[in-house]
């Protein structure tokens, strides 16, 4: 036991935490049981805050921890590594976690088995985002999928069960594929961890061949599926559209971005990794813009939600890919790198505001149809909310992700802007801000009043349940987060392009001028291109176009489908780029 | 170069299952058909050197690769928990729906998701 075994802390308190869970369900009863679930929860996702913040100085000024898991020798054991990256992605994970959690408490899931996997989730989410091995990544990948899948069915409908059958078996699959490319790897080298593999490929003839580059290519469609990249999205949407909110805030705020920080580390390093990347940034652009199409597309509020989830995850792709292809040595790299994880960071606050005020709206009103649902902010206000709270929350978010300053949004977008420099990408993803605010027009109606006041509509009648206390706070939380990650955001910016580059002092903000003209004069084209953009789909036939999207044929083999043509697709870009 | 040939066929019989099979259980069968496969292929591969099992005492010489065995057995209990898991989901599909046809279930839940 040493002292830099500290890093180990984000793992092992949430897992404690969650042995504390069951205990204290198993030896005590009542207010007893209450108590000790709450002070595990406290453990699990409280005391790692303390670590990360211990721990921040040093990273920021440059160390990096790598320890080999029961201090084996390293060709054998485990290798994790404590540096800006993994920082980062542990703190984004509690962040959001704590957050979700807080608003359990009021709107539900409960209980001790809820509570247990939500701790073991969060500990994988830490351990994904520190593993230098490849097997242990495996593991790490597969308990953040099991415990995904259970939470996904803790809303108990229906369909929630069906999304997360269909999320096990491809993700299930796609972890086959994994371990098959792994063993390429093991019997090329001899080894597991990062390092070990590139070392030995680089004294292979010709970098281990066409094995390597397929045993690659493999891992790679597996890690794309879970990050839900273009032709590998299918499961998403469903998955996340129906599972609890604050576990829809969790999934997409946070789980389908740690994958593909983890990835990262693959990529910097293997031969063949920077063009792996490369396409995964051209399918990040892509998935972008046909996102936001199929979201504008949807009725139903959440799976609309679920879609932009996609759509902005393919802004953080193709930046992350650019900066894979460029470098992360490289200063374009570096803000690219920067860029992504900003969005990604300021993506996971306002889609997990957006994923909760929603849900709780939603929850009240009893309808979740983006046509059908208006006056939302009345029957806020009959449910016990004096102040609009939950409204004012939405706003934020929706102005957030539509990307109006001084918004978090607003910053991360224009630091994308600013890292591609008027590539095609740019324009691609501009595009899909057009999109993005008309979608967010759309959802905003289900609050605008009804059109006939004393129109008899049965579900405004009664409202079932009230807004609590610890739903409010957690939305509140959020809120100032964005608010205060975009009036801060030039700051932040430094910080976390100064803990990706692993201390490197460098004091160009990303962007460098944040409220400039140009980044002003974009931001009103976007907003009225979006209003334009949604008065188009609201007419007749635009309503029928989107029916269409809406409508089209979706099944259970399609995923596999897309999951055979994506991962055949990969393979045979990186076998021709060789 | 036979058991290569006997581990691909049982794996594209896995895959094919998972993608063809209508039955949701027959599906959940075929995913462990598949993963069984890879885990035979880590263990024919890692006997390609050696002949004897990896127990260090006294005596015992010419080991298999004690890596890729190491590795299956953590495969193993991931399988088993995904496989308890998808069974326990495939129960409460049927109490909803009454059918165990991926096809049915969802055209009954997509017509009512909420």
């Amino acid at each position: 036991m040493s002292h830099s075994d500290i890093i180990f802390a984000p793992i092992f308190l949430p897992l404690l935490g969650s042995a504390l869970v069951f205990c204290g369900k198993s030896f005590f009863k009542g207010r007893k049981a209450k108590l000790i679930e709450y002070s595990a929860v406290f453990i699990g996702l409280g005391l790692p805050w303390i670590v990360l913040f211990y721990l921040l100085p040093f990273i920021l000024s440059g160390t990096t921890i790598q320890l080999v898991i029961g201090n084996w020798f390293g060709g054998v054991g485990i290798i994790y590594r404590f540096d800006g990256l993994a920082w980062l992605v542990i703190f984004l994970g509690f962040l959001i976690a704590s957050a979700a959690w807080i608003y359990t408490l009021g709107a539900g899931p409960r209980g001790l088995g809820f509570n247990a996997i939500f701790l073991i989730q969060t500990a994988a989410l830490a351990a994904t985002a520190m593993t230098a091995d490849l097997f242990n990544l495996f593991v790490c990948l597969e308990i953040l999928g099991i415990t995904s899948y259970v939470l996904i069915a803790s809303s108990e409908k229906p369909g929630a069960f069906l999304a997360s059958f269909s999320y096990l078996m491809i993700s299930a699959t796609a972890m086959v594929f994994f371990l098959v490319g792994l063993l390429g790897l093991y019997r090329l080298t001899g080894t597991l961890s990062y390092e070990g593999i590139a070392a030995g490929l680089k004294i292979l003839p010709g970098e281990g061949g066409i094995t390597a580059i397929v045993s690659l290519s493999l891992i790679v469609a597996a890690i794309a599926m879970r990050v839900a990249v273009m032709p590998l999205y299918g499961w998403l949407p469903d998955a996340h559209a129906l599972a609890p909110h604050a576990i829809s805030a969790v999934l997409s705020g946070v789980l389908i971005k740690t994958p593909l920080f983890a990835l990262t580390r693959i990529l910097i390093i293997l031969p063949g990794g920077i063009e792996a990347g490369r396409l995964m940034g051209y399918a990040g652009a892509a998935t972008a813009l046909v996102g936001v199409i199929i979201a504008l597309a949807q009725k139903d509020t959440k799976r609309l939600l679920a879609y932009h989830s996609i759509s902005q995850i393919g802004y953080i792709v193709s930046a992350w890919g650019a900066a894979v292809t460029a470098g992360l040595s490289t200063p374009a790299g570096l803000t690219l790198m920067t860029a992504a994880f900003l969005h990604a960071m300021y993506h996971a606050l306002f889609k997990g505001l957006l994923f909760l005020t929603i849900g709780t709206t939603t929850d009240l009103a009893g309808e979740r149809d983006v046509y059908k649902l208006r006056g939302a902010a009345i029957i806020l206000y009959r449910g016990g909310e004096k102040f609009p709270v939950t409204l004012l929350c939405f706003l934020v978010g929706a102005l957030a992700i539509m990307a109006i300053p001084p918004l978090n949004g607003y910053a991360s977008k224009a630091a994308l802007s600013y890292a591609f420099k008027g590539s095609w990408q740019a324009s691609v993803l501009f595009a899909a801000g057009i999109g993005t605010t008309a979608s967010f027009i759309k959802l905003s109606r289900i609050y605008w009043p009804q059109k006939k006041i004393n129109q008899s509509s049965p579900k405004t009648g009664t409202i079932p349940g009230k807004v609590s206390g610890s739903v409010q706070i957690s939305q509140i939380f959020l809120a100032i987060m964005c608010i205060a990650s975009g009036i801060f955001a030039s700051r932040i910016s430094l910080i976390v392009k100064k803990l990706l580059s692993n201390g490197i002092i460098d004091t160009n903000r990303v962007p460098p001028n944040l409220f400039s003209i140009q980044n002003l004069e974009k931001t009103a084209i976007t907003v009225t291109a979006g209003i334009v953009l949604f008065l188009i789909v609201s007419t007749g036939s635009g309503k029928k176009i989107l029916s269409l999207i809406r409508n089209r044929p979706r099944n259970f083999q399609g995923l596999f489908l897309s999951f055979s043509l994506g991962m055949f697709g990969l393979t045979l870009w990186m076998i021709y780029k060789s | 170069m036979i058991e290569q040939i006997l581990l691909i066929i049982l794996f594209l019989i896995g895959f094919w299952g998972i993608i063809a099979k209508k039955n949701i259980i027959k599906k959940i069968f075929a995913l462990s058909i598949l993963n069984s496969s890879v885990l035979i292929l880590y263990i024919t591969e890692g006997s390609k050197i050696g002949t004897n099992a990896p127990i260090m005492e006294e005596g015992v010489k010419n080991v298999v690769d004690p890596v890729p065995q190491a590795l299956m057995l953590t495969a193993i209990v991931i399988g088993v928990c995904i496989t308890a898991l998808a069974l326990a989901i495939a129960f409460r599909l049927y109490r909803y729906t009454h059918t165990l046809d991926i096809d049915k279930i969802h055209r009954k839940l997509h017509d009512e998701p909420f």
